[in-house]
């Protein structure tokens, strides 16, 4: 879990408690680290998409690792199959161990049959980011996208994943959207187990 | 006593095989592992009961041959896990418990930042772990 904080400090370490204590991260840490990466990763691009692309592969590594995870501390014996089973478990439960708090909104596409849409009103990751104008619709959110598609590509879902800024009146910051688009093989397997 | 254990990947590709015999039963082991997972992939593929057991971790006792038994342990990720022992009186809830400590050693070399996913497990500490879980089988575990 993310959180802000400053770790106790204990004069003797016996006095440490024997729990697994709080399972957090400083903020402040995490801002930095990710800051460095983009910066580190912007270094070694050309171009945005580039630079999208790279983030997105990073954060594919940490989602097939917290799938792992996951699987093996909170879900018990079940193994997820049906399309709403893995986009609700992503909602809540990865959503929660990462950022501390469920998603804001999990919708389905009206478009097309295979889009679905988790939203957040600010991505954790771009709190402390605001991109300039010359970069256009990039959206450090593609850290995030990234990590969902490596959740949903090691549950067997294979899928295109994205992050869009979607611009709310009323507000001064845009609302962030992924959006997830399943492969044909999925839409056909769910279409099979009715 | 357990004979070898595998974690096969979700193509399955191996990812790590330990035996733990002589080595002169090590390959006849390793066939069996493999003849194993035509037994997992049909269970897979063609639930005999409900969807309610469709997507369960735990795939039971595989086949048993003339003095093994074969268990199988099915991860969210596909991955499969596969256990062979020569006891003939071995309790449902033991080999339960034995893949819950091994999916635990396999989530933390997973979470390794230098495993590859897809690739075979090269890490000594998780070889040691497993050679300490695999020890300490039997009708004594507590948990």
């Amino acid at each position: 879990m993310i959180g802000v904080g400053k770790p106790k400090q204990y004069g003797n370490v016996l006095d440490k408690p024997l729990s697994r204590g709080r399972q957090e991260v400083s903020l402040s840490a995490f801002a930095f680290l990710f800051s460095e990466l983009v910066q580190y990763n912007q270094t070694q691009v050309d171009n945005i998409a580039e630079l999208e692309r790279r983030l997105e592969d990073a954060g594919y590594a940490v989602g097939a690792r917290v799938l792992e995870l996951l699987c093996h501390r909170d879900k018990g014996n079940r193994r997820e199959t049906r399309l709403l089973g893995i986009l609700s478990f992503i909602h809540s439960t990865v959503w929660k161990v990462l950022f501390g708090k469920v998603a804001d909104s999990l919708e389905k596409g009206t478009e097309h049959e295979d889009e679905y849409m988790i939203s957040e009103k600010e991505l954790l990751v771009n709190r402390f980011i605001s991109v300039p104008k010359d970069m256009g619709a990039f959206n450090c959110g593609a850290f995030v996208a990234g990590i969902v598609r490596g959740v949903l590509d090691g549950a067997g879902f294979p899928a295109v994943v994205t992050a869009h800024f979607v611009p709310i009146e009323g507000q001064q910051r845009p609302r962030t959207t992924i959006l997830i688009k399943f492969a044909e093989e999925v839409l056909r397997r769910e279409a099979r187990l009715g | 006593m357990i004979v070898c254990v595998a974690v096969v990947g979700h193509q399955n590709n191996p990812l790590y095989l330990q035996s733990f015999t002589g080595s002169d039963d090590a390959l006849k082991l390793h066939h069996i592992v493999h003849c194993s997972l035509d037994v997992i992939d049909e269970r897979v593929n063609n639930p005999k009961r409900s969807a309610s057991t469709l997507n369960e971790t735990f795939l039971g006792l595989l086949y048993p041959t003339e003095n093994y038994k074969v268990y199988g342990y099915l991860t969210n990720t596909k991955v499969k896990f596969i256990m062979v022992t020569t006891d003939l009186d071995v309790k449902d809830a033991d080999v339960r418990s034995y893949f819950r400590k091994f999916h635990a050693a396999y989530v933390d070399a997973v979470c390794n930042p230098f495993h590859v996913p897809g690739k075979k497990i090269t890490s000594n500490s998780f070889s040691e772990r497993v050679g300490t879980i695999v020890r300490s089988f039997g009708p004594s575990m507590t948990l």
